[in-house]
């Protein structure tokens, strides 16, 4: 399937909101959706599986008597088809109930321009440009250290583009490009196999540094090897990006989005104005920050993306919204609106959701930790209390750091706190900040967190 | 829908030079449902179709899907997939080979007592409300819930370039529920899943008032419960949490691919790593269950697959290319999330076989320890390093249960706590979930109670 155009996407999406007012909608909204990921994978050592995945389809809501329903198809080439699905929105909506609470979809705004999200490179790409990068990442790997295996990884680039229509007037187009390549590795010597080891790059435009990633990950995986238990007491911990996202993820996440705050299912509830963490951290969810892995010109309700600032120097300022739940507090939605494609409503989202650095090198932050550790990859956070912020992590492995050095890995670390005291104690942010998915930010330093050795 | 994917196939073989080619299509008709209190959120209602093609060509797999059955797009993705497979099969080592497999001609119906693709969207609606309603009115404390409900119905089709040929309806009806319950700044939560590949009679069986009472009550018994002591204690695990244990600590690394990547099962086949008690199974074949089906999506049989018994290793989860490397019949593993993706090695229902103790004998003995009745999420390393968490805990006293614990998790290696598991109990039951692995799986996991020598429990305390 070839890239479907601009006009062609809009005028589907249009014809769409008609369709739907003309059949009994008061209100009506159509997301068009066309991606394409092309990528060549690597299993046990050698490049074995390309894969090329198209995607596309039509979103619709539809708004009766307050009620909203929603429906999807991914046959745009039937007329038929995208009937059935203005009639199968509809007929949800009318078996649902009304709710008072809905007030109406999103009004028409003006769109800042997001930045650095599309390389034209990408869109023309030849399946063998993404060959040669796992290779370079593969023998960057497998030359560094002979002990290392790489499990598996890949490289992968690939176009989305999307369409919005509703009957306030929005309309709005925007398409983005994205370029991964990313590896996993073990280390095996004698009987020892180290736990898997994990480096990636991921970027809007295809600017890939593969060779970094295959060295990084045979770094961290030979490093492994070497373990030596470690005892049970409340220390420091340097957290990297990997440990920070999923911590935050499941929790700090969840607590600023508008929704859970509504429901009395965040910790911030009330908080507006309130410490709630050390005065080290500042937060702004950045819709618009250039080259940003989450950025758009809009978010999946037409809204404008923005720069939301969330924890300045420690005081919550404010929350996550989309459209539905800012009109309940009749406030602006933040653009804080995702989708999963055609296949979903919009539900509230982070976009970039951007932890501020410092000046800091990593070497003077590890100098700060006497005794201490430096935490990669975790276990079982999604297995937080998502409301209480408590959690109960592994972290496999971690790095013993004993005067600001790295000294040796330990495995089974078992990690046990509450995410909204441990914000509280973080007593230095460095300025190494990368993108990881919806974060982007820097290793953050941590004291007195209970750790359970063997 | 098969003589289109027979043409494709034909062309991937005689234009492109396939030594091997599979072709899936789907249809599928989904309904999404989720209420928040007594809100319902936009009711779904989803249609899609699309074809999968994977083809070996010089030994490496090429593999392409599009969201259409437009013949010029299919053509192209034929010569994309073939194409693809070529040019990164210039750095290939040891080209791919796939275990022999007997060719399949079928059709494969399901006729449910109650087809959910049947039933009124209000009459769903109505359902999820009415279980809010259970939930929210169990107790003051209960501040939300949210009951997430799907029905996917449809028909897949496989042709391979060997002949095989089956068309096979698709059937699942699941439902997540989640409540919290706060009290003098406490907050707990609590979740239950159900699911079956019946039909919607699943909710005559599980009716809405006992599953809604059953999360709600946790939820707020958990306000009473204090954190755990960190360190090592003995346990009993109940059959959810054994469940979770036997998937995620044991399951993953009884994947073929896994435990070629290094995991530490590929060295021990034949090898006893657990006590005499454990005998663990993956399962395709048991009536109604949500990780059930009749042939996997390279056409395989599914099967009733021993992996451990009595605590030797007797068999891994294979896909026909792992079951090529190992030598041995493939295991009906293959499985992919849709036609977008491609078929990889995924369990099907994995459980630990049940012995004769019952609950009170695996609790004598116990003066301090934990019973783990309910998990939150889990997750484990190829290592074997696993991390389960727990949400319904209560400590053992004197081999009683005692008071309730809360926000527990526990973590080892796999294969020193299976060797310390001392006992297992008589009782028996399959847990419905979804399994993670880049695509998301339908699985059932369960056991019977058992008792634990000692594994690492983390806490606040």
């Amino acid at each position: 399937m070839a890239m479907l155009e601009k006009d062609v996407m809009l005028t589907l999406a249009e014809k769409t909101v008609e369709t739907a007012l003309i059949k009994g909608a008061a209100e009506a909204e159509a997301y068009v959706y066309e991606g394409q990921a092309t990528s060549v994978g690597i299993e046990r050592g050698q490049i074995t599986k390309s894969n090329r995945i198209t995607d596309r389809g039509l979103g619709i809501r539809v708004a009766v008597n307050r009620a909203v329903g929603f429906a999807y198809t991914n046959i745009l080439d039937s007329q038929s088809a995208v009937e059935k699905a203005v009639i199968n929105a509809l007929s949800a909506a009318r078996a649902s109930k009304p709710d008072a609470d809905w007030n109406g979809l999103p009004e028409k705004r003006g769109y800042a321009t997001a930045e650095k999200t599309f390389d034209a490179r990408i869109a023309e790409l030849h399946p063998e440009e993404l060959v040669n990068l796992a290779a370079v990442m593969l023998d960057a790997a497998t030359n560094a250290d002979k002990r290392v295996l790489p499990v598996e990884g890949g490289a992968a680039a690939g176009y989305v583009t999307n369409a919005i229509v509703n009957s306030n007037g929005i309309s709005g187009f925007d398409k983005g490009t994205m370029s991964e390549c990313s590896l996993a590795a073990v280390a095996k010597e004698g009987n020892r196999v180290t736990p898997i080891c994990f480096e990636f790059n991921a970027e809007r435009s295809f600017n890939l540094d593969a060779e970094w990633v295959g060295k990084e990950t045979a770094r961290l995986a030979a490093s492994a090897l070497k373990t030596e238990p470690i005892e049970t007491k409340n220390t420091k911990l340097i957290l990297t990006q990997f440990a920070l996202q999923e911590l935050l993820y499941y929790t700090l996440i969840n607590a600023v989005k508008a929704d859970n705050v509504q429901r009395g299912q965040s910790a911030f509830k009330g908080k507006i104005g309130a410490q709630v963490a050390s005065e080290n951290i500042t937060i702004i969810d950045d819709g618009l920050f250039a080259g940003g892995l989450r950025t758009a010109t809009f978010d999946g309700e037409g809204t404008p993306r923005q720069k939301n600032l969330l924890i300045e120097k420690g005081i919550l300022r404010s929350f996550l919204y989309d459209n539905y739940a800012a009109k309940k507090e009749g406030k602006a939605s933040t653009g804080n609106a995702a989708r999963a494609g055609y296949l979903s409503t919009p539900s509230i989202e982070t976009t970039n959701f951007h932890l501020s650095p410092s000046p800091t090198a990593t070497e003077e932050l590890l100098s700060e930790v006497d005794d201490g550790l430096l935490v990669y990859y975790l276990q079982g956070a999604h297995s937080s209390n998502p409301v209480s912020g408590e959690f109960s992590v592994v972290a496999t492995p971690a790095w013993k750091i004993r005067k600001g050095e790295i000294a040796h890995c330990s495995r089974g670390v078992m990690l046990a706190g509450n995410i909204f005291e441990a914000i509280k104690n973080v007593t230095a942010v460095a300025g190494n900040e990368r993108k990881m998915g919806q974060l982007i930010a820097p290793w953050i330093l941590v004291e007195n967190v209970k750790v359970i050795g063997k | 829908m098969i003589d289109v994917l027979k043409k494709l196939s034909d062309a991937a073989v005689q234009n492109f030079g396939a030594e091997y080619a599979e072709l899936r299509a789907q249809r599928l008709n989904k309904t999404m449902l989720t209420v928040k209190e007594n809100r319902v959120e936009a009711a779904k209602q989803g249609i899609e179709e699309g074809i999968a093609l994977r083809v070996l060509v010089d030994g490496t797999w090429g593999f392409a899907s599009v969201g259409s059955i437009d013949t010029a797009a299919l053509t192209r993705a034929v010569s994309d997939a073939c194409r693809m497979a070529k040019a990164t099969s210039s750095r290939l080592k040891a080209p791919i080979k796939l275990a022999e497999t007997k060719t399949i001609e079928d059709c494969v119906q399901i006729k449910p007592k109650e087809n959910p693709s049947e039933i009124n969207l209000e009459d769903k609606i109505g359902a999820a409300l009415s279980l809010s309603k259970v939930i929210l009115g169990v107790d003051k404390r209960v501040k939300s819930c949210t009951v997430d409900y799907l029905d996917l119905t449809g028909t897949n089709y496989l042709v391979t370039s060997e002949g095989t040929r089956i068309t096979q309806d698709k059937l699942y009806v699941w439902s997540r529920v989640t409540s919290s319950a706060v009290s003098k700044g406490v907050f707990t939560f609590s979740r239950e899943e159900i699911g079956s590949t019946a039909g919607y009679e699943l909710f005559d069986a599980e009716t809405l008032e006992r599953i809604g009472e059953k999360v709600a009550k946790r939820a707020v018994e958990q306000l009473r419960a204090k954190p755990p002591k960190g360190g090592v204690f003995p346990v009993v695990l109940g059959s959810n949490v054994v469940g979770v244990f036997v998937h995620e600590a044991f399951g993953h690394l009884a994947e073929a691919d896994l435990a070629l990547s290094g995991g530490v099962l590929a060295n021990n086949l034949g090898k006893k790593i657990a006590s005499d008690k454990v005998t663990f199974y993956d399962d395709g074949t048991a009536k109604d269950a949500f990780g059930s089906f009749k042939y996997d999506d390279e056409g395989v049989p599914t099967q009733k697959t021993l992996l451990i018994k009595d605590g030797i290793v007797a068999g891994l989860m294979h896909n026909r290319e792992t079951a090529a490397k190992f030598n041995v019949e493939p295991t009906g593993n293959a499985r992919a999330e849709d036609f977008r993706v491609e078929p990889i090695i995924r369990m099907r229902n994995t459980y630990m076989a049940p012995r004769d103790h019952s609950f009170e004998e695996l609790l004598e003995g116990i003066r301090e320890g934990y019973y783990f009745k309910s998990f939150r999420g889990g997750q484990a390393n190829i290592d074997g390093t696993f991390q389960v968490g727990i949400q319904e805990a209560y400590e053992i006293v004197k081999g009683e249960v005692g008071e309730p614990v809360r926000n527990a998790s526990i973590s080892g290696n796999t294969l020193e706590t299976l060797f310390k598991v001392d006992a297992a109990g008589k009782d028996f039951q399959l847990w419905p979930g979804r399994c993670g692995k880049g695509q998301t799986a339908f699985v059932c996991d369960g056991g019977p109670h058992i008792r634990v020598r000692g594994v690492t429990v983390g806490g606040n305390a």
